[in-house]
């Protein structure tokens, strides 16, 4: 992550900052994403993801379009807003995406998955821990990618977090954003929560840092 | 599997009887749309009829 913290600083000059100039409102302020990393992508991208890449650096690393990321995390919590939170499941093999996952179960009241995930707890009825969720959140579709294929046996909606190298089979909604750092994993995760529990009428008092895992 | 809320793939039209079709409201409009397996796996655009709505 030397590049992420790098790249964020550079980037805070001559990114996409027209946001606030052309007066649209973002669900918190655009420096608070570039010092987040949300916007950082890879130095590989994929054709599914290419409509989401802002522009590529000098040294080829893709970057993300902030305007897409905000909108589309607007969109994924009305979205999952229109689902009992008992029936979301939040999956994240990934090690940064596990406490931004857990807080989320944890404040939405959903059902959050971490860690290795037994193939069967979607499909199997006589294993420990089945669940039978509406629609699944992952955290990368490519780490994750077990929870996928059960997802398309069981016929549920995924909405995943996409980086610029990811491929988006099976995902039926995209929220494209740095799916590897820390603090990018936090930021969407709060908001989403954020933003369902507004919909939900759920009282909601956590601060971003508040879903930040150690380091 | 129940029966689905709409009858026809959103991005190519077939009828949505193999199993791992989805159905979900747009996230947009609440308008409900539907996806096929295959265009599931090949990540095929859809768009919204009432919103205009890009997907995925």
């Amino acid at each position: 992550m030397e590049i992420t913290d790098k790249v964020v600083e550079e980037n805070v000059e001559n990114l996409d900052v027209n946001a606030e100039v052309k007066g649209s409102t973002t669900l918190v302020p655009i420096d608070e994403y570039l010092a987040a990393g949300i916007h950082i992508g890879t130095q590989q991208k994929t054709q599914n993801m290419m409509r989401f890449v802002y522009r590529v650096r000098t040294d080829g690393l893709y970057v993300l379009d902030i305007q897409a990321t905000d909108e589309r995390i607007k969109l994924a919590a009305d979205f999952l807003s229109k689902y009992d939170p008992s029936k979301i499941l939040v999956v994240s093999a990934r090690q940064y995406g596990q406490y931004p996952a857990k807080m989320f179960a944890k404040t939405i009241g959903t059902k959050a998955m971490v860690g290795r995930f037994i193939p069967g707890k979607l499909t199997n009825p006589n294993l420990e821990g089945f669940y039978e969720p509406d629609v699944i959140v992952v955290t990368d579709p490519t780490g994750d990618a077990q929870v996928i294929r059960e997802s398309v046996n069981i016929g549920v909606p995924v909405v995943g977090l996409c980086d610029t190298n990811n491929m988006t089979s099976n995902v039926d909604m995209v929220i494209p954003t740095n799916n590897k750092g820390r603090k990018a994993l936090s930021l969407v995760y709060w908001l989403l929560a954020r933003g369902i529990a507004q919909a939900n009428g759920i009282p909601f008092n956590y601060e971003v840092t508040d879903f930040e895992p150690g380091l | 599997m129940a029966k689905p809320k709409v009858e026809f793939c959103t991005s190519c039209g077939v009828h949505l009887v193999e199993r791992g079709y989805v159905n979900f409201p747009c996230p947009a409009c609440n308008a409900e749309l539907g996806r096929c397996v295959s265009c599931r796996q090949q990540s095929n655009e859809y768009t919204c009829k009432e919103c205009g709505f890009l997907g995925p």
